[in-house]
């Protein structure tokens, strides 16, 4: 069965519906509540039996449902003249996303702040908000789509950021993530206006026509949109605003923030880049591999004084961006491929790493690295899968990160990218130290405390997804590599 | 007047903006940096489609105006809300994250 050809647009719909449902019975649940219920243990207990978690669920099974619905959908089609499209790489991206906020909501159903019981509906609704507009960037190859795909989906990542109000450090990310994330946007949008004029389209087809041409305009349009995106990608030296923000925001989100605009950013890099350019992309790839150098330099050197788990996983990120990068700069089809898998297997590494530490920050009340201190002993399986998922991030064999990384370098050194290759292989070996600081507080430190630690079994069940992920890939990784394949393989023909 | 006379002053508005966000101390001058930046690429916008007699940069402009106005409604109440918790809106009083 598939969808009627005249409705690509099923997937975004779904999405939609499922927000405004959302938005719905947070309203209708709070009309039924005391207006003046006030922060008392009693009004806490009573919104988490009630609305709280129910819509939490609801955004749960809305997500998986439209997961499912990705797979009948129909690859190929495209509506208003060739600006939504629905191809592998769209329909690909979006299960990513969707696959990625399933696993936070799953993450975050047990969450025991105030805010989330009373504020449930809103932080729900800006999640399936966020996805929709990654949803819509996905698909999108027109400049105007593109940018409000991009607003869509940033603008409740900011409001998210913030979500626990009261608390002072909330208020101060979501304001250096929102000076920073408007910043380039501007800075995006001041580019497609470039290429606009220079090309008198906003259609990514006539990029290509344009640079050969060439338009300084484009030219320049095409750097400022490279930089603007680089923002949002964290990339050197736009990076700063992701460990602040990693830092203060709830961890499930923070989970979920890693990965998924992270993956956005790539998709549009990959539509404007690599799509969008052509062959004259040929005389980018000294940049871009340059940009790839330096954010894995600053990301992994940076990252060693880290003494607070989320920072230190915040600078790994932004190494990891770089090595994605690498696959960017290969600009081939199996480099394209191999940023793809390299997303996936990331994405099971990265939310794995930062459930645990929301399990571990629950029951310790802290973040340092201190608090793991003989984890092994205190809980030996949640030990386990922290090290399984800072070995996939760090690329040791066996587990995804290693086909990950090993996959980038063969495609840049099938582009001839031996300096960049011979630097990333060296800083993999500096990243390996700073995951095994952690691992030396799991497993030789001794505890400060005996009991084991709580794990919410909803948590459990999150980390035990991203855990059959990393290993699944580990030891089976064919699979995978084929489907990214087949999906690069579309974008070059 | 030609179309390099109002891409220079977009150009020159952008660089305002730009200017004042990163000089700029009080996080709601900040603000009103990144509005001028928003603002340049409408004249841009428009000064393009106006030559060229294509009407999708006026459509295109009604969108990032749009933008413009959500992203400072929402960062203005960041900014109250910051105001709120911590009684300050100078960037350099915001140094509870760093290093």
């Amino acid at each position: 069965m598939t969808l009627n050809s005249g409705m690509p647009l099923a997937i975004e719909l779904a999405l939609f519906a499922l927000a405004v449902a959302v938005l719905l019975k947070g309203i209708i649940g709070r009309a039924g509540q005391d207006p003046r219920a006030t922060e008392s243990a009693e009004s806490v207990g009573r919104a988490q039996r009630g609305s709280g978690s129910g819509t939490g669920w609801m955004t749960l099974f809305g997500l998986l449902a439209v997961f499912v619905l990705t797979f009948f959908a129909e690859e190929g089609t495209s509506i208003l003249r060739g600006s939504f499209v629905q191809d592998g790489l769209a329909l690909f991206a979006k299960r990513l996303f969707l696959a990625s906020a399933a696993i936070s909501v799953l993450g975050s159903l047990t969450m025991r702040q105030y805010a989330f019981s009373r504020r449930s509906a809103e932080y729900h609704f800006a999640i399936v908000v966020s996805v929709l507009g990654m949803s819509i960037l996905a698909s999108a190859r027109e400049l105007v789509l593109l940018f409000l795909a991009f607003e869509l989906m940033s603008i409740p990542l900011f409001l998210m950021t913030g979500f626990l109000k009261r608390e002072a450090v909330a208020s101060e990310a979501a304001l250096k993530f929102f000076l920073v994330g408007t910043a380039s946007s501007a800075v995006i949008v001041y580019g497609m206006s470039f290429i606009y004029g220079a090309t008198g389209s906003t259609a990514l087809e006539a990029i290509p026509a344009g640079l050969a041409d060439g338009n300084p305009l484009v030219q320049l349009g095409m750097v400022l949109l490279l930089a603007g995106l680089g923002f949002k990608i964290a990339a050197f030296p736009f990076h700063m605003w992701a460990p602040d923000t990693y830092e203060a925001a709830s961890t499930p989100f923070v989970a979920w923030l890693s990965v998924a605009p992270k993956a956005a950013g790539f998709v549009a890099l990959i539509r404007l880049y690599v799509q969008g350019m052509g062959d004259s992309m040929l005389a980018w790839i000294p940049a871009l591999a340059a940009l790839a150098g330096i954010t894995i330099i600053t990301g992994n050197l940076m990252a060693i004084p880290q003494r607070n788990i989320k920072r230190l996983l915040a600078y790994s990120g932004i190494a990891h961006i770089g090595y994605m990068l690498i696959g960017l700069a290969a600009f081939s089809s199996s480099g394209i491929a191999m940023l793809l898998f390299y997303l996936v297997a990331y994405m099971f590494g990265n939310m794995g790493a930062f459930l645990v530490i929301e399990t571990v920050s629950r029951s310790e009340q802290s973040d340092g690295i201190d608090a793991y201190k003989g984890l092994a002993q205190r809980s030996p399986l949640l030990a386990l899968s922290m090290l399984v998922f800072l070995l996939s991030l760090g690329g040791i064999p066996f587990v995804a990160g290693f086909w990950a990384k090993l996959f980038v370098f063969w495609a840049a050194i099938e582009r001839g990218l031996y300096g960049l290759v011979f630097l990333g292989a060296v800083l993999t070996v500096v990243a390996l130290y700073y995951y095994l600081v952690v691992a030396q507080r799991m497993y030789i430190d001794a505890p400060e405390r005996q009991e084991p630690v709580r794990i919410p079994g909803l948590l459990a069940t999150a980390i035990a997804i991203c855990m059959l992920g990393v290993v699944g890939m580990g030891v089976y990784p064919a699979p995978w590599v084929e489907m990214a394949q087949r999906v690069a393989a579309t974008l070059f023909v | 007047m030609g179309l390099q006379a109002y891409l220079t002053l977009a150009a020159v508005v952008f660089g305002i903006g730009l200017f004042g966000v990163v000089t700029r101390r009080n996080t709601i001058s900040i603000l009103l940096g990144i509005e001028l930046m928003l603002n340049s690429v409408n004249i841009n916008l428009v000064a393009f489609s106006r030559f060229s007699g294509d009407v999708t940069g006026m459509i295109f402009t009604v969108f990032t105006i749009c933008i413009t106005v959500v992203e400072a409604a929402l960062g203005l109440s960041i900014v109250i809300l910051l105001f709120r918790v911590r009684r300050t809106v100078t960037a350099d009083h915001l140094d509870l994250l760093k290093g």
